[in-house]
C-alpha cells in the first residue's frame, strides 16, 4: 500500500489541501447561487399526475337506453380533457349506495380518442341480483357527480407481445372493453385484426349491435360474428363459443391471440375449449375473473366454515371498529357495509389496492383469484376483495385518499 | 390526536432503515406510506405467472455471511432475516472502446479475478490495476474512518494513514485514472459503472466511484430470492416486531411547525404530532409545496439554485416475461451492459439527447443469479436505460403509451444486433415503467431515483463534510437518494441508518435541554 506511487503528475502534497478544502468548495459554489423560491413541480410529475390521478370527479352529462342496458357518457364537471387510457381497461367508481362505499369496475367502451376531448362511456347492464348495477341503473340521472379511478387494468393489446390478428371472445356485457378496441382501430390508435365472437342468449339481448356493424362496414381489420345460444337466426351462429368455433374463424395461416371477457360462467365452460386449440399460454388473455359467489363451491374451500358467521376487528391508520362478517361474502364486503371508507378497485384479487395485513384470523381465497406477491403470501398479506372470512379476523387496511 | 416521537414519511429503503432504527432505539416510531405496498422503487409488481422485479439490479456492499459488507451488517442488526442470491460475474460490456474498436468483455467478481481478466483484455494492465485497487481499498477505509469519526476526523491520522486518499479524493474519476496511467483500455472497461451513479467519469469524484467499484469487485453483488417486495416487507415486518406501527395509503400533505420547530405532519388520515420526521422526499419537493414558505432558510433555497434542479437517473425500465428458458434463448450473462461508447461523457450527452440518440441501456435476465425466479420453463428480463427529462416533460398523453413501446422495440432489436439474443416471439408478459411511472409511484422529480446529480462540488464527500450546514429545520430531515450518499439500494439503506442517528442525537440533546 505504502509503496502505492500517485505522486505524479497533477497528484501531490497541495492536493492534500484539496481535499480539506472540498466543504469550502462546496459551500462557495452554494453561496454564488441566487435564494430563489423553489418550485415543488416538475413537468414530468405533472404529466404523470394528469394521466394517473388518485382520483376523478365525474359528471353524468348523458344516457343512452339500449334495452336492458344503459350506456353512460361522463365528463368532466369543468368539461376538460380526461386521462388518456388503453382500449381494454376499465374505471372503478366509487359508490355511496345505503351508508356504504361500495367499488365497481365497468370497462370504458369509448375510444380512448374522446377521452381527449373530455369523455367516457361505460354500460351497465341489468343483472339479477346485482345490488350496484341495478341501483345505478334506476336512479343515475344526467348530472349526477360519481368518484372513479383512472383507467387501469392489463386487458388492453400489446403490438410486442400479443398476435397481429386477435380473436376476441365477448359473452354478455363483455362486450364492452372489445368495442373500446374496435373503436380505437378504427379510429387509428390501434394497429391490429380483430375478429370478434360475440354470444348472447337471444337476438334481443346483444348490445351495440349497430355501432359494431357500422365500424365491421367501414374497417377492414374488424369482423364480428354474433352468435346465439338460445335461439337460432339468419345470419347468426348458433349455440356456444367452442374451439371449433374459434377455428372456424380464426386466421387458417397466421398466429393468432385470443382474448377473452364474460362472466364466471362462460371462463368455466371456455377454459377447456381453449386448452384444445393447444395456444402457448402468451396467446391467450382474459379480463379477470369476478370473485365468485359460492366460495363453498371451491376446490380446498373448508367445509366446516361454511354459512358461518365471524366478526372482524378492522384497523386503518389510527381508526379501529369491529364488523359483522358471512363466510359467504368477501372481506371487503363486511368492510364496506359497516360504512368504512376502504380502498378497493378490481375487486377481483389483481390490482392489488385493497392489500391488508391479516393481523390474526384464516380466510380462504378461490384460485383463479390468487395474484398476491409472494412475500406478501409469505408474511401474510390479503387482498380482502378476493378473501373469505373462515375465522374471526383482525385486519389491518391501508388508508383512503378521498 | 396520535402522538409519535418520530414519524417516517416514506417506506423507501431509506425510510424503512430509518424506522428500523428509531424503533430500535426505543422511539415511538410511525411510518406512513403513501402507497399501498413499501419499499417504493424496492418493490414488485405480478403479471399473469409472473412477479416482476422494478429496480434492484445488484444490492451493492452486501457480501457473504462470513465476509459481511456494510449492508449485511446494518440489516444483521435490524435482525432482518432473508434469503440471498449472489450475482457471480460483475459485468459483461458489449460496447466501443474510446478508440472506437468493439469491446465486448466479462469480468468476473474477486478482485484477483478482476486483475487477472483485465490482464487477459489489456495486456500489460497488470501493474497498474493492481495500484488502482490497492488505491480503492485505502479510500474505502479512509471513508470508513471519517464516517466512524462522526464529523471530528483527525487529519494528522487521516495524512498518516489514508494520505492517497487526501491525494485523489478531490478530483474526479478520469482525472485519477489518468493521474495512474492506466491504459485507456483498462480506463474503458472499469468505467462501465458510471451509470450506477449517474454522472460522467469527468464529473464524478473519484472517491465515490471507488468505494462502490471496490465494494462490487471484492463481495459481488446480492438480489434477494423473491425480488425487492420480499426486502422491503421483511424490514416492515421485523419493524411490526419491534413495536412500530406503518399506515399504508397515508400521505404526507403537509408539515406542521410550532414556531420554526417541527410539531406534526397533516395527512389524509389526520394530523399526526411527533417531535421529529424523517422524510424519505427530494427536499426540493418538501421546500416547493409542504412547508411554510417562511420556515426555509436562505442557504437552502440557494443549494436548490446551485444544484439547478438538475437530477441524476430518470428512470425507463421495460420488463418482459418470456416463455422460454435463459438457455433456450442463448442468455447466459446475468447483466449485459449495452452501451455506443466507453466514452461515458460522451454516452451521457447522447442519453440527455433523448431515445434517438441514447445508445446505452443494461440488459438484466434474473433468472441467471436466481434459477427459480420464474416458473420453470420461462425467465424474467429487462433492459434499463436513462430518460431525458426534455423529452418526458414534452410528451403528450395521447403520444406516451406508443412511446414507451418504441422505446422497447429498440432496445429489444439492439440486443439482437449486439448479442444475437432474440426475444420475440417469447413475450408472455410485458410491461414499460418510464419516468412518468416512477414520477407517479415514487413521487420523485422527475422520476429520478438518484436524486441531485452528485456531480463537481456537490460529490458524496462533500456532502458528508457538511452534514452540519445541510441539514436546517429543526425536527426535519429528509432522507433517501438526494442525501449524503447518493443513489442506489445501499446508499440509501446506509442513510436512513446515519441520519436517523443524527435525529436520535437531536431529540436527545433537546430532552437535555439544549434548543
Amino acid at each position: 500500500m505504502s509503496d502505492l506511487n500517485v505522486k505524479v503528475g497533477l497528484i501531490g502534497k497541495l492536493d492534500m489541501l484539496k481535499f480539506k478544502n472540498m466543504a469550502k468548495v462546496r459551500e462557495k459554489a452554494i453561496q454564488k447561487a441566487p435564494a430563489k423560491e423553489i418550485s415543488g413541480t416538475f413537468p414530468v410529475n405533472e404529466n404523470a399526475k394528469a394521466l394517473h390521478p388518485d382520483a376523478l370527479e365525474l359528471t353524468v352529462d348523458n344516457i343512452i337506453a339500449r334495452g336492458g342496458a344503459k350506456t353512460f357518457v361522463l365528463k368532466r364537471p369543468d368539461g376538460g380533457p380526461l386521462p388518456y387510457f388503453r382500449a381494454g381497461q376499465y374505471l372503478s367508481l366509487k359508490l355511496p349506495l345505503d351508508g356504504s362505499l361500495v367499488t365497481r369496475s365497468y370497462s370504458l367502451c369509448s375510444s380512448p380518442k374522446e377521452a381527449l376531448n373530455g369523455s367516457y362511456a361505460i354500460t351497465i347492464r341489468a343483472n339479477p341480483g346485482g345490488f350496484a348495477a341495478d341501483r345505478l341503473l334506476r336512479d343515475l340521472k344526467p348530472g349526477d357527480k360519481l368518484i372513479a379511478s383512472a383507467p387501469q387494468g392489463f386487458f388492453y393489446y400489446e403490438d410486442l407481445r400479443d398476435a397481429g390478428h386477435v380473436v376476441g371472445l365477448a359473452g354478455g356485457s363483455g362486450i364492452t372493453p372489445f368495442l373500446s378496441m374496435a373503436r380505437a382501430i378504427a379510429d387509428g390508435i390501434e394497429d391490429f385484426s380483430l375478429t370478434l365472437l360475440y354470444g348472447s342468449r337471444r337476438e334481443e339481448d346483444v348490445l351495440f349491435r349497430g355501432e359494431l356493424d357500422e365500424i365491421a362496414r367501414s374497417c377492414p381489420k374488424f369482423k364480428v360474428i354474433y352468435v346465439l345460444s338460445d335461439e337460432e337466426r339468419d345470419c347468426f351462429e348458433h349455440g356456444f363459443l367452442t374451439a371449433e368455433l374459434i377455428r372456424k374463424y380464426a386466421p387458417a395461416d397466421e398466429d393468432y391471440s385470443v382474448f377473452l371477457c364474460g362472466p364466471e360462467a362462460m371462463y368455466r365452460f371456455l377454459q377447456p375449449e381453449i386448452e384444445e386449440l393447444g395456444l402457448p399460454p402468451r396467446r391467450f388473455r382474459r379480463k379477470l375473473i369476478d370473485v365468485t359467489k359460492s366460495p363453498w363451491a371451491c376446490e380446498g374451500y373448508p367445509a366446516e366454515a361454511e354459512g358461518k358467521s365471524f366478526s372482524i376487528r378492522v384497523k386503518q391508520g389510527p381508526e379501529e371498529w369491529t364488523v359483522p362478517a358471512s363466510a359467504d361474502e368477501p372481506v371487503l364486503v363486511a368492510i364496506e357495509r359497516a360504512g368504512i371508507k376502504a380502498p378497493s378497485r378490481c375487486r377481483a384479487g389483481e390490482c392489488g389496492w385493497c392489500r391488508s395485513r391479516l393481523l390474526e384470523g384464516t380466510v380462504f381465497i378461490p384460485k383463479e383469484n390468487e395474484m398476491r406477491r409472494w412475500a406478501d403470501v409469505h408474511y401474510g398479506y390479503i387482498h380482502p376483495c378476493c378473501s373469505f372470512p373462515t375465522s374471526d379476523l383482525v385486519l389491518e387496511i391501508p388508508g383512503e385518499f378521498y | 390526536m396520535p402522538t409519535y416521537d418520530v414519524v417516517v414519511v416514506g417506506a423507501g429503503n431509506a425510510g424503512l432503515s430509518a424506522a428500523l432504527q428509531c424503533q430500535l432505539a426505543g422511539r415511538k416510531t410511525l411510518l406512513i406510506e403513501k402507497h399501498n405496498v413499501p419499499g417504493g422503487a424496492a418493490t414488485s409488481f405480478v403479471r399473469g405467472r409472473f412477479e416482476i422485479e422494478p429496480s434492484l439490479h445488484e444490492l451493492c456492499d452486501f457480501g457473504p455471511a462470513d465476509n459481511p459488507g456494510d449492508v449485511r451488517r446494518i440489516l444483521d442488526a435490524y435482525g432482518v432475516k432473508l434469503d440471498w442470491y449472489e450475482c457471480r460475474d460483475c459485468f459483461r460490456v458489449v460496447s466501443r472502446y474510446s478508440d472506437g474498436s468493439p469491446m465486448d468483455v466479462t469480468m468476473p467478481s474477486g478482485i484477483q479475478n478482476f486483475i487477472d481478466k483485465m490482464e487477459e483484455y489489456v495486456p500489460g494492465s497488470r501493474e497498474k490495476t493492481t495500484a488502482l485497487f490497492d488505491l480503492f481499498q485505502e479510500v474505502l477505509d479512509g471513508i470508513a474512518y471519517i464516517t466512524a469519526s462522526k464529523g471530528h476526523a483527525d487529519s494528522k491520522v487521516l495524512q498518516a494513514k489514508y494520505p492517497n486518499m487526501l491525494r485523489t479524493g478531490a478530483y474526479s474519476t478520469k482525472k485519477v485514472f489518468d493521474a495512474l496511467k492506466l491504459p485507456q483500455k483498462a480506463q474503458d472497461i472499469l468505467s462501465t459503472y458510471w451509470s450506477y451513479l449517474g454522472v460522467d467519469m469527468e464529473h464524478l469524484a473519484f472517491i465515490h466511484y471507488a468505494a462502490m467499484v471496490h465494494k462490487y469487485v471484492q463481495r459481488s453483488a446480492y438480489i434477494p430470492a423473491h425480488t425487492s417486495h420480499e426486502l422491503s416487507t421483511a424490514m416492515v415486518e421485523r419493524f411490526r416486531e419491534l413495536g412500530g406501527e406503518i399506515w399504508f395509503n397515508c400521505r404526507a400533505e403537509e408539515f406542521l411547525f410550532e414556531g420554526d420547530k417541527l410539531c406534526g405532519v397533516r395527512t389524509n388520515l389526520g394530523d399526526i404530532d411527533c417531535g421529529y420526521c424523517l422524510a424519505n422526499i427530494n427536499p426540493d419537493i418538501i421546500y416547493g409545496s409542504m412547508m411554510p414558505k417562511e420556515l426555509i432558510p436562505e442557504r437552502e433555497k440557494k443549494l436548490s439554485a446551485a444544484r439547478g434542479r438538475i437530477m441524476g437517473g430518470r428512470m425507463y425500465t421495460a420488463y418482459f416475461c418470456l416463455d422460454a428458458a435463459p438457455e433456450e434463448l442463448g442468455i447466459t450473462d446475468y447483466s449485459i451492459f449495452l452501451s455506443g461508447t466507453a466514452d461515458s461523457a460522451k454516452e451521457y450527452k447522447n442519453i440527455l439527447g433523448g431515445m434517438e440518440t441514447n445508445e446505452y441501456c443494461i440488459f438484466l435476465c434474473y433468472n441467471i443469479a436466481n434459477p427459480g425466479f420464474s416458473p420453470e420453463g420461462t425467465c424474467v428480463c429487462s433492459f434499463t436505460t436513462f430518460g431525458a427529462p426534455e423529452e418526458w416533460g414534452r410528451l403528450q398523453q395521447e403520444d406516451y403509451f406508443k412511446f414507451k413501446t418504441e422505446g422497447a422495440k429498440k432496445w429489444l432489436r439492439i440486443l439482437k444486433e449486439k448479442t444475437g439474443i432474440d426475444l420475440c416471439g417469447h413475450i408472455e408478459e410485458m410491461e414499460v415503467a418510464s419516468p412518468w411511472t416512477f414520477a407517479r409511484f415514487l413521487g420523485v422529480p422527475e422520476g429520478s431515483v438518484y436524486g441531485y446529480e452528485t456531480r463537481d462540488w456537490d460529490g458524496m464527500m462533500a456532502r458528508m463534510m457538511m452534514l452540519g450546514a445541510d441539514y436546517p429545520i429543526k425536527g426535519l430531515r429528509p432522507i433517501g437518494a438526494a442525501g449524503p450518499r447518493g443513489d442506489g439500494y445501499s446508499a440509501t439503506i446506509i442513510c436512513g441508518q446515519l441520519m436517523a442517528a443524527n435525529a436520535l442525537k437531536d431529540l436527545k440533546a433537546w430532552e437535555g435541554g439544549e434548543q
